[in-house]
């Protein structure tokens, strides 16, 4: 007993700092924050408890609930990105000459900071832009479309964004497993007579299940929480077309100062996003502990 | 761990593999591209039908227009102090939080690492909102220490930094326990200097977080001398609409920087991964 | 070493709000960088050689930029002395208590404003801002399609601007005009008819009816341009169509025409321009008002010095002379009275004769808006959508305009009153 804890008042020390600032910053704002959701809380007034009033307001918002259907809609892209970075990994898990070359290429949108992005594809997604440009001389389309200023289009404009931006991290991901995988397994297969289709599905993707479960839960509380591509965008524009529950609760919090109503939307997507990581830890036994 | 390379690989196949990859560079590269030829270009209505794929009349006016209008030069001197701030506050505390984890044995250990995890699950972005009060409270609007703050412990370094201890041999360690050191001494003179591949991936991943952060410090700041610039690039778009050039070229300025440290680094980040993934 | 930097940060930015060193002003644009850079420097380098011991800062920011900056600031408790707002936003911030009134400090000069704008500013009967400048809008319209068509002067009524629409469209097959029908309701507004009454939505009555059913005949005929009708912001396409030769008239600010001098001199050289039509209630098209509002949160002991500040910011001289240069209308009866903008030059061209006849609307002006709801975008959109399935044709318009007002009502009813 001693020996095993003779450390304890040390580890506490290394700890504490650390410890302090997760505490103030990652969970104080959790619990907090679900507590001021149920209140009026103003600048101006004394707090008083609501109850569910702030609830109420936002699933009657027509704007909350659009964001929230949105904040949906992203995660439709979830199997598109997870295939497409599987499908990179495999296409650059060589040593082709300028192998590296096109890894960096696929990355680079990941490094880029996320207003720089909404710069340039406000430039591509332009009436006049690039875009439009090539659509045309392909003979795709007539007429110049507005893709950020259609609201049919604009939250599809957000959204392919938001995929050019995760594909390359995804992919690195699935790389690193991908070059984890032992290559005796491989070998054998291919000695056995395994084609490169049947080594691919009855191997490959066995091994990299842990990181397919991974990869995919994060790509999912990542589009359940998507925002800053809206914010550099569109603004939730045109008509409000392109909000997400997030979205949501940065516009009303920040730029309306109704700081109740956009806890309480933070407080639904929080809610959704601790459930479905619940859900997944359930059904996926963590390796390492 | 090398796909052993078919002899009958056909030349199709590689043609066809290369132009797959080439395609989807495309993708990737092309607003940069497009970006950097705006930029450069002097001439012509940047919304042309056809629009320019190739600068015409290059120069780098656009780019000395930048350094005129905005103060650009702040913009940077504020992404480097954030970033250099972030960066060796994150290393410190992390790496002292990490190491008990990995290497000692103490009451409550099984306790604080869940919690670590627990951060892992806990929707982070949501939680600007309720950070922001805190901050005002503390009244650390308009400060760097308030943008750092929040950022400066993830569970994430935490977990590298501790799978970089747990590689460290047991019996470096209890030599020196062996020779009386304090735990203090074994951190700082063997652990840490052991790991500085590991400090080194760490730190660069997260100095470009710290510059490429936007959402953060565009709530705490509101003095546009003090934006970084992530954020400085965004106010130059707002107040240079109608020059898309000179926006081009301001664009450019901001994420050079990055883009170099990711070529001259890239085996960082992919090191990075790997640790994740485990 | 660094730890100690650091140190000095944190005290720095705790200690920063209180030390004030001489008195500081921080009064903050949106939109005025670069080009009105040397007027705001040499109206606050005037200002403080006239009081010194007075130190101005001056902070300009992006228009999509400065609610969340302000908000930021009024939460940390330090806001700035004085924030350029337009209306809509200064009702909301009013409404949720964050602005501060300024009877009081804006009494001495009052009398000098023109009573619109004071009117625009005036909420629960309480004044919270200093004008600055507004906007109105002109009709131009081209007198080659106006010749083809068999016209011959300006519109003088709503009426009169689609049936001259129509008159466009059948005799040159081109459109006759552009409203902007995603601010529908600012039209209905204008033209006196109200969006709601009592907290509930009325704008399905027979009159509302008519008027969007004259829009939907007028849209069949080929009246209305088709482009953008129902976009948040149709102007862009709209100046674009009248730069084209392929609209007749366009309703505009006179900043506009400065626009079209200078991408096209050839539908410059035709346009001729007559005041905005007033609607039956006397207010003229486009009114826009900015205007300076102090914020919740300045310290009492500053409101002084604020006030006399905000009073020089906006007096005669300085919005003559920010007008002229913005191609805007000054707020103040005097400086909107100068011949700069009632005299036309001879051989004026259309840009001249905008500003003159949009001199004549400016007392007329107000900034036409539906006040006092939360999320207001949202019941708009509705309306707007309703409008465009009536307009076009796809719905009967009584129809439309009858679930529109119960979606209105539906939200109405549950808003906390104010």
């Amino acid at each position: 007993m001693k020996l095993a804890h003779r450390h304890t008042l040390q580890a506490w020390l290394f700890l504490a700092p650390a410890l302090l600032l997760l505490a103030a910053f990652s969970f104080w704002p959790v619990g907090y924050g679900s507590v001021l959701a149920f209140t009026d809380y103003s600048l101006i007034r004394e707090t008083r408890f609501v109850g569910l009033d702030n609830f109420r307001y936002i699933f009657n918002n027509e704007m909350f609930v659009s964001g929230l259907k949105n904040s949906l809609m992203f995660l439709l892209m979830v199997p598109f990105v997870q295939v497409g970075a599987i499908t990179l990994a495999v296409l650059v898990n060589n040593r082709l000459p300028g192998i590296r070359l096109f890894r960096a290429a696929f990355y680079v949108p990941v490094v880029t900071t996320v207003s720089v992005v909404g710069i340039m594809w406000g430039f591509m997604f332009h009436e006049q832009g690039a875009l439009n440009y090539v659509m045309m001389t392909l003979k795709l389309v007539n007429a110049p479309v507005g893709w950020l200023t259609n609201d049919s289009l604009a939250l599809f404009a957000v959204m392919f964004v938001t995929l050019w931006r995760g594909l390359g991290w995804y992919m690195v991901m699935y790389l690193a497993a991908l070059q984890s995988i032992p290559s005796d397994m491989q070998e054998a297969a291919m000695l056995d007579g395994a084609n490169r289709w049947q080594r691919f599905w009855k191997i490959t993707v066995p091994m990299l299940r842990p990181t397919i479960m991974l990869c995919s839960i994060l790509s999912v509380l990542a589009a359940l929480k998507a925002y800053q591509e809206v914010d550099v965008l569109t603004q939730g524009g045109p008509m409000n077309s392109t909000f997400t529950a997030l979205y949501y609760a940065y516009d009303q919090g920040l730029k309306h100062l109704k700081l109740p109503r956009a806890l309480a939307a933070s407080f639904v997507v929080s809610l959704f996003c601790i459930a479905i990581a619940l859900l997944c830890l359930r059904y996926l036994k963590p390796k390492h502990r | 761990m090398q796909k052993r390379s078919r002899p009958l690989k056909t030349r199709l196949q590689l043609i066809g593999h290369y132009a797959v990859l080439c395609a989807i560079a495309v993708v990737c590269v092309f607003p940069f591209w497009w970006t950097l030829v705006t930029a450069i270009s002097t001439e012509g209505n940047i919304f042309a039908f056809p629009p320019t794929f190739w600068p015409k009349a290059p120069s780098f006016e656009n780019f000395i227009e930048v350094f005129n209008a905005i103060p650009i030069w702040s913009f940077f001197k504020n992404s480097v102090l954030i970033a250099v701030f972030t960066v060796f506050w994150k290393l410190l505390l992390c790496s002292l939080a990490a190491y008990p984890l990995a290497r000692l044995k103490f009451r409550g250990r099984k306790l604080v690492f869940g919690l670590i995890l627990a951060t892992l699950v806990l929707p982070s972005e949501v939680n600007f909102l309720v950070n922001f009060i805190t901050i005002t409270q503390m009244s650390l609007v308009d400060t760097y220490t308030g943008v750092i703050l929040p950022n400066v412990v993830t569970a994430v370094a935490i977990l590298l930094l501790k799978q970089a201890f747990e590689e460290v041999p047991q019996d470096l360690i209890d030599a020196a326990r062996v020779d009386g050191a304090s735990e203090w001494v074994i951190f700082s003179r063997i652990m840490l200097p052991l790991i500085t591949p590991w400090l080194a991936t760490v730190g660069i991943l997260t100095a470009v977080e710290s510059w490429n952060e936007y959402i953060w410090p565009s709530i705490v700041m509101s003095k546009p001398d003090e934006f970084p610039l992530s954020v400085g690039v965004l106010y130059l778009r707002g107040t240079f609409g109608s020059s898309t050039r000179v926006i081009a070229a301001g664009t450019l300025i901001t994420i050079v920087p990055t883009l170099l440290a990711f070529l001259f680094t890239q085996r960082f980040f992919m090191r990075g991964m790997d640790g994740a993934v485990k | 070493m660094i730890k100690r930097l650091l140190a000095v940060f944190a005290c720095a930015g705790l200690l920063a709000p209180q030390a004030w060193a001489a008195e500081k002003i921080e009064f903050w644009t949106f939109s005025m960088k670069p080009k009105f850079t040397p007027y705001f420097n040499a109206v606050v380098a005037r200002y403080e050689a006239q009081n010194p011991g007075v130190r101005i800062e001056w902070i300009d920011f992006p228009w999509d930029v400065i609610q969340t900056k302000l908000v930021t600031r009024i939460v940390a408790g330090t806001p700035p002395a004085l924030v350029s707002l337009n209306v809509p936003w200064a009702d909301e911030f009013a409404r949720d208590g964050l602005l501060t009134q300024v009877d009081g400090l804006i009494a001495p000069a009052r009398a000098s404003y023109i009573p619109s704008a004071l009117d625009d500013l005036r909420f629960k009967g309480r004044t919270y801002g200093f004008p600055m400048y507004s906007n109105v809008a002109v009709i131009a319209f081209n007198t080659a399609i106006f010749k083809q068509a068999g016209l011959t002067r300006g519109p003088a009524s709503l009426d009169e601007q689609l049936a001259f629409a129509r008159q466009i469209a059948q005799r040159t097959g081109k459109a006759g005009i552009a409203p902007a029908l995603s601010k529908i309701d600012g039209l209905f507004m204008q033209q006196g008819l109200a969006v709601i009454t009592d907290n509930r939505a009325v704008f399905n009555s027979p009159q509302h009816v008519a008027l969007v059913q004259k829009l939907a005949d007028t849209y069949k005929v080929g009246g209305l341009l088709k482009e953008s009708l129902f976009a948040e912001d149709n102007f862009p396409a709209v100046i674009d169509a009248y730069k084209g030769g392929r609209l007749g008239m366009l309703l505009a600010p006179p900043t506009a025409m400065q626009r079209i001098r200078g991408d096209a001199k050839d539908i410059y050289a035709i346009t001729d321009v007559a005041p905005a039509p007033l609607g039956p209630t006397g207010i003229a098209d486009g009114g826009w008002l900015v205007h300076f509002a102090i914020p919740k949160g300045v310290p009492a002991r500053q409101l002084p010095s604020v006030g006399k500040f905000a009073r020089f910011l906006t007096n005669d001289e300085n919005q003559l002379a920010f007008a002229r240069q913005a191609s805007v209308f000054p707020t103040t009866v005097k400086a909107a009275a100068d011949p700069f903008f009632l005299a036309t030059p001879k051989n004026a061209g259309a840009a001249e004769k905008a500003v003159a006849a949009g001199a004549l609307s400016m007392g007329h002006s107000r900034t036409l808006y539906v006040a006092g709801i939360d999320d207001y975008d949202e019941l708009r959109r509705s309306l707007v959508k309703a409008v465009e399935a009536g307009v076009t044709g796809k719905q009967d318009v009584k129809q439309a305009l009858d679930q529109a007002v119960a979606i209105w009502n539906r939200k109405l009813a549950t808003l906390p009153r104010h």
